[in-house]
């Protein structure tokens, strides 16, 4: 038995001085690829001068100073005889018989290796093994170490995988080892050539997962962090990556839309504030608000860090959640990639919103005006002399109701100047529109078949020197909505320069450009929503081609959608986008490494619109007006980390500490001109128009932040974990007293799987309870400026014409309230939960309980209006509970050659407002979209974003039961005018007297709905055989609540003249249809029908959605290779397939306005962007 | 080699936590810090900041948010649609919120009710502001001071005096108040006196700028605020002494302008009767009219060939019209003025011939409201149902008084936005305002006969044939000048000597009177309800409405409960602090 003496990793290092040249790559934008070259040399001469030393310290002198690697047996050498060297330009085999003196000692130098043998030993037989190493598709893995086990020696693979390695004899074992892939021992027994294959490290235990300015393997983990499958996530075809995230991962609530390159609401763990709820991303260690510019290729890594254990360490922006991203990084020999995919998006087909014929539309304005007691029928489109009672559809419509034949309707009359530019030219003109009786479908007049594609191409390498990716994106998705794309450009430069083992310095970088007009949703007068306004009698265009419209009576008011839409073909923006970050790394005594990392953005935009003047509606807007706008901003990051990691026994100890500092600068500028001469495109621009009309605008704000922070995990004989962090964040956007805040956190895990009583249990591979505790922060809701009481001048608020005529002055008003006294808010997390890997890992099962109570959650509340109205300053006031639960099942196994894979993730949250603020206890937060008040609700005791008005319970089924209870209530009050109801009629709807006070107020309103929904939840489904490989993601969404604010328009004749549902005209209520869906239609909207906020709009919004399913081929390697390829995958792949739900509406997946207010509403429909089936083919090819 | 990174590292890190404590202290950027403002300038722009609130909006949008019609300077909604001065207009459904106002059952939660507090409040803010800061400012004159504490006060009487008539309780904070929750318990009226007061006798009696308040208009404004409260002798006092010295900031002699319709006009604004007016300008904000009577927005003739983007509101009354028929002597029906109604054009399309009422008619409804058959300012003859968005839901008329002309309608029209703005200014108190309150006191302290001849000076100047409507001189070309020919059969007369014969018919007739000389211009239901009759007249419109539209039918008056409107809940709302509302509603709701 040979004891080998055991050598520091050191030794190793010491090892690869032998590679002389080290290759940097650097690649820098734009500036192509630069090589740097570093050498190091050996000395072949060596001078000591030591007294008393031991031999085995001369060993390690020797090791230090020369390139040899000083081999022995512990039962030859006498390690601990003290010795004096003192020699001069000595060669090594002096060295050598100096230290060996008096000992019955020989050696040979071997290549590197110093050979210490008895005097007496034969001459040692050395072995060289050589090898090729591959991975499983067979392409030879360079940089894999190799090494003999229990030495120091040791080599890595080249460029084409091989090795050569000498050994002292032909006993021993040999491991190799690459990241990302499961280390292999083989033993030697005097084989000179080994060649091994490679398997890449399955996702397990010892995955390492990036946290908060560390990593740690899976197994370690006390926290509750999500690991996201790249893989899954790349099967979307998005340019998001957000939008790809949907039902990945547990814990977190994706609600997105059709609309190209709008960013979903990302939520983890429901709500955590009253404003912006987004996540914070950090990119490659740089902490941003949008990441819509990355490219999805580039994904190494995707984590989500949920609870405060492993997020707090990101202070006092992590509150909402981080989710931490790695793009990726070459690795062996060169490889180029290009992936990509061309597609179809359909939307949705059919009558989707349900409407009625323009003949029906008649019909209904008949029943209707029936239903009020009106006798007279006279109608300017449907009856216009007034004879009969019966309605009829015109031939044309402007002139109203002409018939065919009508002088009025000869095209000579007809004059439209679509590009008018004085009220004269208008005024004067003669509109000829024909009826379109068959119905316009202006769904799909402004949805139509989108193509979507992606051409991805990435070129990368990696060794021990070094590695690299360049990648390049073209993305193009059309949107099914007319004019509405996201065009994008991405190309990114990652690198890493190791100048040898212990410093390494590198970059990420990408730059992005993005061409991206969005259309506002879910608005009444939003485009969208003009498509089902607009009354399907009106035709597109008119007789000459020209815009159709509603300028006719009877036709409502609403704009034709198609023009909207074309009009704005013209306009065009930008975005420039440099995100990134430099980076450099050093490893030194033994234990320690310092990083340094500095990042950000900048960014900037510009974009130019021309409205139109109209002409085809009835409320036209005449001007003509040219937009220009531009912003740009920078921010920056700058983090500098030192880290400690020391193995003792059975004692694992990381330590981490570290600053950071942000600064963030935005700017804005941007100016109209009206009164163009041409509307020609290449005629305006902000020059061109009438200088009288000029206006302008600029305005810029900054911030920054900078933190202090720090990490230890220490872990006992891999079974006991412990994590504590702490950050202190000081931020520019609170005062000086309340500046800093101090965000603490600690976990612990225990490994019970470890403990002997459980190991007997050979089904359980691994299972871990842990818990955690922290606190974090959040200060998205308050700028610089919160704490100033602000006084400003702006023409519409604080100017008057003082001197009369037309022209005013200006003036000055406070602008903003200001609070000094605002501090950040805090989110107290506790998350208990368990890790389990059974059966062979063939089931995983991670599952988590959590806590959050935000407290001096930054709200600005409505203040009395006696203050005034400056803008309202955050102030510390509101508090908030969520708990829940998040859960994921993963099982992974074969079945004869077919392996079957599937993970189930579930997430609940229950949120509960417990303040708002010590005025009042709720606030309303949409706007009131047609109704006196508003109808989402924030009060305490419930949750966020609940519906609230009246209870329907009924219809009113005739007037004895009406005077039955207005006399109940005239007698219990005393007072001869006293209703139950107001506004109350027959076949309106009866509220619920939910205070029981005998009659209908105010004060019966209530709440009606959640938006929220109770669990949603992703399953991932794989199969792969042969070459073949199915996927299918199913994402579900339960308990929740939709308000379909679609049907206040159109199920209620009174509500606006508009294109209207076939619920308004077949089951609304009537005498003989008492069992009615909408109450009886009526030509004037009441209290008791459709003019207040009441339960006819709530709707069930749970559904289940095929998301995604893809079936794949991977052509075998062996054929392919003769062609130089790699790996060629082909693939079909479907989106949307299919949705179950019983919302009546397009789509049961709404977020609310993509603006702003979008933070905090959601659930409510009013015309959505819906998301649209896709049908796609793809290839992956590698070279 | 390394040892040199290391401490190049160390360094880098030590100043980088040393260099970024500063770069926490970040300055307010694009706004003014109060200090700033303490000076001479930055108070008369504070004070300018407080004119700016008169007209109710932010922009396009109401002051304190909401909708610009919510906030209107006129009182459109709660002052005339509510009185039965015109019908609200458009479409059923559309502005839905005004239709349980119009027809009495609204509740605390309306939003019209919430903006319009906001409004007022942050003009009262604005007051205060300019109060406290004018304290503070040391380079001023004591007369320089006075001046602007007085119009400081009596625009916080004015807002003050709105918030009073329509809410009746309300709290009162002024630039002393620092808890801004005061309970609703006490009548302001002392509190509004008191500032009117203090400008009437600190206020100079002209201005270097036309549009500031003067002592007179201050004395006007006293003398309604006692008249409100039915103190008719302190009345008189400042009524005589108004309408015998009373001049414009500009210096004009206080007078009745020869022409009705120069008061509305932006031409002829700011002239010998204009009291206090509103100023607005058109195109002055290239973003919108947010200078151009914002409020009256939506109240411009609606249809398929109307020169007018938007909206069809605020459309007379059939009830209102019928009250300018006049008899053969030119004295109007005082009681029965539905029984002589004014012939309609209802259900009758603009391509259907129609020939308008040849009765004799009060000259002014032709500036008051829009009639088929008659010459509508210079935009053409009223061509009826296609001006108008639905006949039938409220009727056949167009509101005028708002409506700028067709010749000047690219200076005083404002179409920088979906609807037009004006230049026309809002008068809050005219000089036939004043002559009519007078003779209310007149009437209620017995002097019939001054009265009946303050009445008759409005009278008279309606009778004047120059300042009637005229036919055009060619119909097809309005812009092109009128004619002497009168539109239609007019007749007024001012009342025969001692017509005035019994307190009683004086103030009929001066009820009458107002609501003639003043219709459309919001003052109606606060009248009707201080005279206590808003219950019978009102009931009583509601029926004969009733018969000609039908936006109307749920129209119910209810005495002691909608003589005021309600308190806004949100404001209640937000008044509990620490459990019971500080806020207390009005009876009845």
């Amino acid at each position: 038995m040979i004891n080998f003496d055991r050598k520091s990793v050191m030794a190793i290092r010491l090892w690869q001085k032998t590679i002389k040249i080290m290759k940097l790559v650097t690649v820098l934008l734009f500036t192509g690829i630069m090589h740097i070259h570093a050498a190091v040399y050996s000395q072949n001469v060596y001078n000591f001068n030591v007294n008393n030393i031991s031999v085995k310290q001369m060993f390690k002198q020797i090791e230090k100073n020369s390139k040899y690697t000083v081999f022995y047996r512990l039962d030859q050498v006498n390690v601990d005889k003290k010795i004096n060297v003192e020699l001069q330009d000595a060669t090594i085999e002096t060295v050598m018989k100096n230290v060996l003196q008096n000992q019955l000692l020989t050696f040979q130098v071997v290549d590197d290796i110093i050979i210490i043998k008895p005097t007496d030993g034969k001459i040692i037989a050395t072995l060289t093994v050589t090898g090729v190493i591959k991975d499983t598709q067979g392409s030879p893995l360079p940089g894999v170490t190799v090494k003999l086990v229990g030495s120091s020696l040791g080599t890595t693979t080249d460029i084409n995988g091989k090795y050569s390695l000498t050994l002292p004899d032909g006993s021993g074992t040999l491991e190799y080892t690459f990241l990302g892939f499961t280390s292999q021992r083989i033993p030697v027994n005097g084989k000179t050539s080994i060649n091994v294959t490679l398997l890449e490290e399955a996702k397990g235990l010892n995955e390492v997962v990036v946290v908060g300015y560390a990593s740690q393997k899976k197994k370690d983990l006390t926290g509750a962090i999500s690991v996201v499958d790249v893989q899954a996530l790349n099967k979307q075809a998005s340019g998001s990556v957000n939008s790809q995230l949907q039902g990945q991962a547990s814990g977190v609530t994706v609600i997105g839309s059709g609309q190209p390159g709008a960013e979903p609401q990302v939520r983890i763990r429901g709500f955590n504030s009253f404003g912006n709820n987004n996540p914070l991303y950090v990119v490659d260690g740089i902490p941003t608000q949008d990441i819509s510019t990355i490219n999805p290729n580039d994904i190494e890594s995707f984590q989500i860090l949920k609870d405060a254990s492993s997020a707090s360490i990101y202070g006092a922006r992590a509150s909402n959640g981080v989710i931490i991203i790695t793009t990726k990084k070459g690795k062996g020999k060169v490889a180029i990639q290009y992936d990509a995919y061309y597609g179809r998006q359909v939307p949705k087909g059919g009558n989707v919103w349900h409407t009625l014929t323009p003949q029906e539309t008649a019909d209904l304005k008949h029943l209707a005006l029936t239903n009020s007691g009106v006798t007279d029928f006279q109608d300017d489109q449907y009856n216009p002399d007034g004879t009969g009672s019966t309605f009829t559809l015109p031939d044309y419509i402007s002139p109203a109701g002409a018939k065919n034949g009508d002088p009025a309707t000869d095209p000579s009359l007809y004059y439209v100047n679509p590009f008018y530019t004085n009220s004269d030219d208008y005024n004067s003109f003669y509109r000829i529109t024909k009826a379109n009786k068959a119905g316009t479908d202006w769904y799909h007049e402004i949805f139509k078949t989108a193509p979507i594609t992606s051409h991805n191409l990435a070129v990368s390498s990696g060794n021990e020197q070094g590695n690299y990716l360049f990648s390049l994106n073209y993305f193009n998705q059309q949107g099914t909505l007319i004019n509405t794309y996201e065009k994008r450009y991405t190309i990114r430069a990652n690198s890493q320069h190791n100048f040898n083992k212990h410093i390494r310095i590198g970059e990420n970088l990408a730059y992005s450009v993005v061409d991206n007009p969005q259309v506002n949703y879910n608005s009444g007068d939003a485009v969208i929503a003009h498509a089902f306004r607009e009354m399907p009698i009106i035709p597109v265009y008119d007789i000459k081609g020209n815009y159709g419209g509603d300028n006719g009576p009877g036709l409502g008011d609403s704009f034709n959608p198609v023009a909207v839409q074309q009009r704005t073909k013209n306009n065009k923006s930008l975005a420039y986008r440099l995100f990134g970050n430099v980076f450099a790394e050093a490893d030194f005594l033994n234990d320690f490494t310092i990083r340094t990392s500095f990042g950000g953005e900048t960014a900037s935009g510009a974009s130019h619109s021309f409205t139109y003047p109209q002409y085809e509606n009835v409320e036209n807007s005449q001007t003509n007006q040219y937009n220009e706008d531009s912003y740009s901003n920078w921010n920056w990051t700058w983090t500098n980390t030192l880290a400690y990691h020391k193995t003792i026994g059975k004692h694992d100890i990381k330590v981490l500490v570290g600053s950071e500092a942000n600064q963030s600068y935005i700017s804005n500028l941007g100016g109209a001109r009206q009164g163009y001469f041409s509307f020609d495109p290449n005629y305006t621009d902000l020059s061109t128009g009438d200088v009288g009309s000029a206006s302008n605008y600029s305005n810029r704000g900054e911030s920054s932040l900078f933190s202090l922070f720090a990490r230890a995990d220490y872990i006992f004989n891999d079974k006991y974990l412990f994590n504590a962090t702490i950050r202190r964040d000081g931020a520019s956007n609170f005062s000086a007293v309340h500046q800093y805040g101090w965000f603490p956190a600690f976990s612990a895990g225990w490994r019970i799987s470890q403990e002997s009583f459980l190991k007997s249990a050979t089904w359980i591979n691994d299972l871990k309870i842990r818990g955690g505790y922290g606190i974090m922060g959040n200060q998205l809701n308050v700028t610089s400026s919160n704490r100033f009481d602000a006084f400003s001048s702006a023409i519409g608020q604080s100017y008057y014409a003082i001197n009369g005529g037309n022209s005013a002055v200006a003036g000055f008003y406070q602008s903003q309230i200001g609070n000094p006294n605002a501090k950040w808010e805090k989110d107290v997390n506790t998350n208990i939960g368990f890790d389990a890997s059974l059966f062979n890992s063939a089931i995983t099962i991670t599952a988590d309980y959590y806590r959050k109570d935000i407290r001096d959650l930054l709200y600005n509340p409505e203040v009395l209006g006696t203050i005034g109205n400056g803008i309202v300053p955050f102030v510390n006031i509101a508090k908030m509970k969520t708990d829940g639960i998040d859960a994921t099942i993963a099982t992974n196994f074969k079945v004869n050659k077919v392996g079957f894979n599937a993970s189930f993730n579930l997430t609940t949250f229950s949120n509960k407002i417990t303040k708002v603020s010590n005025d009042a206890n709720y606030f309303d937060s949409d706007n009131t979209r047609g109704f006196d008040v508003g109808f989402v609700r924030n009060e305490v005791g419930h949750s966020y974003g609940e519906f609230y008005g009246y209870k329907i319970t009924g219809f009113w089924n005739s007037q004895q039961e009406i005077d039955a209870a207005n006399a109940k209530v005239q007698q219990a009050s005393n007072d001869p005018n006293a209703t139950y109801q107001t506004d109350v009629a027959v076949g309106r709807f009866k509220y619920a007297d939910v205070n029981g006070d005998g009659k209908i107020t105010d004060a019966d309103r209530t709440f009606i709905g959640n938006p929220n929904p109770k669990f949603s939840t992703g399953l991932n489904l794989g199969i792969n055989y042969a070459g073949f490989d199915f996927n299918a993601l199913l994402y579900g969404v339960f308990g929740n609540k939709i308000w379909n604010n679609v049907k206040r328009w159109r199920d209620f004749y009174s509500s606006f003249v508009t294109a209207k549902s076939q619920t308004a005209l077949y089951d609304s209520w009537t005498p003989t249809h008492q069992d009615a869906k909408a109450p009886i239609q009526e030509i004037n909207s009441s209290f008791s029908s459709n003019a207040q906020p009441n339960s006819y709009f709530v709707e069930n919004g749970s559904y289940v959605r095929l998301r995604n399913a893809q079936l794949g081929y991977t052509f075998s390697p062996n054929g392919l290779k003769k062609l130089g390829i790699q790996k060629l995958r082909v693939y079909v792949s479907g989106t949307n397939l299919f949705t179950i739900t019983g919302y009546s509406g397009v789509d049961p997946e709404l977020q609310g306005q993509p603006d702003a207010q979008g933070h905090t509403t959601f659930g409510i429909d009013e015309g959505t962007y819906a998301s649209p089936r896709t049908f796609l083919l793809g290839v992956n090819l590698t070279l | 080699m390394r040892a040199k990174i290391y401490i190049t590292l160390s360094m880098a890190l030590a100043i980088a936590i040393s260099s970024c404590k500063k770069s926490l202290d970040k300055p307010l950027l694009g706004a003014l810090e109060a200090p700033l403002l303490e000076t001479k300038d930055g108070v008369n722009g504070l004070l300018i900041g407080t004119y700016s609130a008169l007209d109710g909006m932010a922009g396009t949008s109401a002051i304190g948010g909401g909708n610009p019609w919510e906030t209107s300077p006129d009182n459109w909604v709660l002052g005339g649609v509510a009185a039965g001065d015109a019908n609200k207009g458009s479409i059923a459904g559309d502005v839905s919120e005004i239709e349980p106002i119009m027809q009495f059952y609204s509740d605390p939660t309306n939003v019209f009710y919430n903006s319009k507090w906001k409004a007022d409040y942050e003009g009262i803010s604005r007051a205060n502001t300019t109060l406290k800061v004018v304290a503070k400012v040391t380079t001023l004159t004591d007369a320089e001071k006075a001046n602007i504490i007085g119009q400081a006060r009596f625009l916080r009487g004015h807002y003050y005096f709105d918030l009073r008539k329509i809410f009746k309780s309300v709290p009162y904070i002024d630039e002393t108040t620092t808890d801004f929750n005061q309970p609703n318990n006490t009548d302001v009226w002392s509190k509004i006196e008191a500032d009117f007061d203090y400008a009437y006798k600190n206020l100079p009696g002209t201005q270097t700028s036309v549009g500031l308040v003067n002592k007179w208009a201050a004395g006007a404004y006293l003398a309604k605020t006692y008249l409100y409260q039915q103190k008719y002798t302190e009345a008189k006092t400042v009524f005589d002494d108004v309408i015998l010295n009373g001049v414009t900031s500009n210096g004009l002699k206080y007078g009745l302008n020869d022409k009705f319709d120069d008061n509305f006009t932006p031409e002829t604004e700011n002239s010998k009767e204009a009291v206090f007016a509103i100023q607005m300008a058109a195109n002055v904000d290239p973003d919108g009219p947010t200078n151009a009577n914002n409020g009256d927005m939506l109240n411009f003739p609606y249809g398929t060939n109307s020169p007018f983007p938007c909206c069809g509101f605020y459309q007379p009354s059939a009830d209102l019209v019928n009250h300018f028929r006049t008899d053969a002597s030119g004295l109007p029906y005082l009681d029965d003025f539905d029984s002589h109604p004014i012939k309609n054009d209802m259900r009758i399309s603009s391509s259907t011939p129609f020939t308008p009422d040849a009765g004799t008619i009060d000259p002014r409804l032709d500036w008051t409201a829009g009639r088929r058959g008659i010459p509508y300012l210079d935009w053409g003859v009223h061509p009826g149902d296609s001006w108008v968005r639905d006949q039938s839901y409220a009727g056949p008329y167009s509101p005028i008084k708002n409506v700028y002309w067709n010749a000047t309608q690219d200076v005083d029209g404002d179409n920088h936005s979906w609807a037009p703005g004006s230049a026309i200014n809002y008068n809050v108190i005219r000089f036939a305002d004043v002559l009519l309150m007078a003779a209310e006191v007149e009437a209620q302290l017995g002097n019939l006969a001054k009265a009946q001849s303050y009445v008759n000076m409005v009278r008279t100047r309606a009778a004047n044939p120059a300042g009637w409507v005229h036919t055009y001189k060619d119909p097809k070309n309005p812009t092109g000048g009128f004619t002497n020919t009168p539109a239609a059969n007019y007749k007024v007369s001012p009342y025969p000597g001692g017509a005035f014969a019994s307190k009683d018919f004086a103030l009929k007739a001066i009820y009458f009177e107002r609501k003639i000389e003043l219709a459309m211009e919001g003052h109606r239901f606060f009248d009707l309800v201080r005279w206590g009759i808003a219950d019978t007249e009102l009931n009583a419109y509601f029926k004969y409405q009733n018969t000609v539209t039908t936006d109307l039918r749920s129209g119910k008056y209810i005495k002691g409960k909608n003589d005021y409107y309600p308190i806004p809940q949100r404001q209640i709302d937000l008044s509990a602090s620490g459990g019971s509302p500080v806020l207390k509603q009005n009876a009845g709701y």
